[in-house]
């Protein structure tokens, strides 16, 4: 594992979506270091709060030594992040955790719920170096609040929109089924895609469940988890998330990106959307 | 030249650690995870509570911050205690570093296997009895009752001939009587204290957001509550006394140590810095120097008749 414990300099701020907030830092080891999919410690220092907040890199450019961070503002901890001004120095403890396992050749459909985008920008610019079929779905409550696809190159992007105001008015979950192979030859499945995931619970319970019924294997599903974190390194066991085959994972060190066969998908709970 | 400065500490049957900086129970692993932390600068590591046989832990959610703490309800998830002999011990033993097992348990029977099988292993320092985790079924039976305490404190005892250092609760209304009962009942050293319960509510879903519904608490919120605890034990018992709770800073760690303790554990900062043990022992070791003190044993700021840790 390879972590850093230094300061990082955000050199940028920026609303990407509505309701979203960008940070760039600037911090080469880690920039050179991070994977897609996996996350950062940030410490906050707002009045009252202790942790570190978790956060995935949305991206990183190795060459120019920059991370991103895309974010909503939920807390204090939150709140003190996205008043961080460029030249402030931020404290990272990372990278951590386990990224998307991206290298394969057949077409990679990413799929993501409200800001489970985030994680994407990184992770759709590694499966296009790699030459894969990239298709991006996206949700999210309202046209606003989705990230504008110009941010994902070479990808072929569709979007949901929970109030029908921009694509597919419904659940993005509802845009996989076309992807899924049928379920009555047999022949096809396995073969088809690989799936990656982030969102909601709801949303992704929706989704394991879709895929079930077309008979698709769950190991060609990856997810990135989210769940409270403490120390992000494996000693709190703080994030546990349940296990196909009893007990618990830890999201930090056994993830926060699993095969989602890994997980026992009816205790899972979505700790933070409800 | 000035004089070398003495930072060890000795916690009794042969046990003495280079510094007096310690991390506490479940906020280290079993030493193996923490990153970019020199653990040739720690006093000892205490481990997880251990248990018989392997633990799952409780349902998420597990853990939540409150204002300058944090609630855990972890459940002693651990991967038992025959698990940690044969295979982290051995590794342990070639650690310039001494680990003491936090062993947890239902009944007195589970805490006295625990203990012999742990007794000859190489690697192992010495033993913590958690006789106090608020987040698992009768956790907390043994830490509230002076009896009970001292019958479990002796059980183990008879089996081991590890230093036995006794967790102390915060939960009870007097925390002397436990400690007193323990230390006659033979253990080597006290730590003081285990988290205080506590819990939160999720005003928007109107529940708990623990699924166990309490926890304990731990972190800055509850120094003040620590130290007095400490201050009180330590004037009461003669043997030696670890301090724990709510330690960030070397300010934070002198105040226990002034209060009487002869070291501190470290808890939630480890979550927060990970260096946090090192800063700690270097800030211990300029304060000595600054006031012309040589070690430890100088620093209680009660009658040091009390303390017997020389």
């Amino acid at each position: 594992m390879s972590v850093a414990i230094a300061p990082a300099v955000v050199v940028e701020r920026s609303v990407p979506m509505a309701g979203a907030v960008e940070l760039v830092v600037y911090h080469p080891p880690s920039a050179a270091a991070v994977n897609p999919g996996q996350f950062f410690q940030l410490a906050v220092g707002a009045p009252r709060t202790i942790l570190r907040r978790p956060y995935s890199a949305a991206w990183s450019d190795a060459a120019s030594g920059r991370v991103g961070f895309i974010f909503n503002v939920v807390g204090a901890g939150s709140a003190w992040l996205s008043q961080r001004d460029e030249g402030s120095e931020l404290d990272l403890l990372g990278p951590l955790g386990r990224g998307f396992e991206l290298d394969g050749d057949r077409p990679a459909v990413c799929i993501a719920g409200g800001l489970g985008i985030a994680v994407f920008l990184g992770v759709v610019q590694a499966l296009v170096a790699r030459g894969r079929k990239v298709t991006m779905l996206q949700g999210a409550r309202m046209s606003a609040q989705l990230l504008p696809a110009d941010r994902l190159p070479g990808a072929d992007v569709r979007t949901a929109t929970d109030d029908g105001s921009r694509g597919h008015h419904g659940s993005v979950v509802d845009l996989i089924s076309s992807h899924f192979p049928p379920t009555f030859t047999g022949e096809r499945q396995g073969g088809g895609i690989d799936l990656f995931a982030c969102g909601p619970t709801p949303m992704l319970q929706s989704m394991i469940g879709l895929a079930q019924r077309h008979a698709v294997p769950l190991s060609s599903i990856q997810v990135a988890l989210e769940t409270p974190m403490g120390c992000g390194v494996g000693t709190c066991l703080g994030c546990a998330a349940p296990r196909r085959e009893g007990g618990y994972l830890l999201t930090c060190q056994d993830g926060p990106c699993v095969r989602a066969d890994r997980i026992d998908w009816d205790r899972m709970e979505d700790q933070f959307h409800g | 030249m000035a004089e070398r400065l003495d930072l060890t500490v000795d916690l009794g049957r042969g046990l003495r650690l280079r510094s007096p900086v310690l991390v506490a129970s479940g906020t280290f692993g079993y030493g193996f995870d923490a990153p970019q932390v020199d653990r040739i600068a720690l006093g000892a590591i205490v481990t997880k509570g251990t248990t018989l046989r392997p633990r799952e832990g409780n349902a998420p959610n597990r853990i939540a911050e409150t204002p300058s703490g944090m609630l855990n309800a972890i459940g002693l998830q651990n991967p038992g205690v025959d698990h940690v002999a044969r295979v982290y011990a051995p590794v342990w033993a070639s650690w310039n570093v001494p680990v003491i097992v936090n062993v947890a348990g239902d009944a007195i029977d589970e805490y006295v296997a625990v203990a012999e099988r742990l007794d000859s292993v190489p690697g192992i320092a010495g033993l913590e009895l958690n006789i106090s985790c608020p987040n698992v079924a009768n956790g907390l039976q043994f830490g509230v009752d002076p009896d009970q305490a001292a019958k479990l404190t002796s059980a183990v005892r008879a089996v081991t001939r590890l230093t036995l250092i006794v967790k102390l609760t915060p939960n009870v209304t007097d925390v002397v009587a436990i400690a007193r009962a323990v230390e006659d009942a033979g253990a080597d050293a006290v730590s003081a204290i285990n988290t205080y319960v506590g819990m939160a509510i999720d005003v928007r879903r109107r529940r708990p957001v623990l699924s166990r519904e309490s926890g304990g608490l731990s972190g800055p919120a509850i120094k003040p509550l620590a130290l007095h605890a400490v201050w009180q034990v330590a004037q009461a018992v003669r043997i030696p006394v670890i301090g724990i709770g709510g330690i960030m800073t070397p300010g934070d760690a002198l105040e226990f140590l002034l209060a009487g303790a002869v070291a501190v554990q470290l808890g939630t900062v480890n979550y927060i810095r990970p260096q946090a043990a090192h800063e700690v022992h270097e800030g211990i070791a300029v304060y000595l120097q600054e006031h012309g003190l040589r070690n430890l044993r100088e620093l209680p700021i009660r009658s040091a008749s009390v303390l017997t840790h020389a």
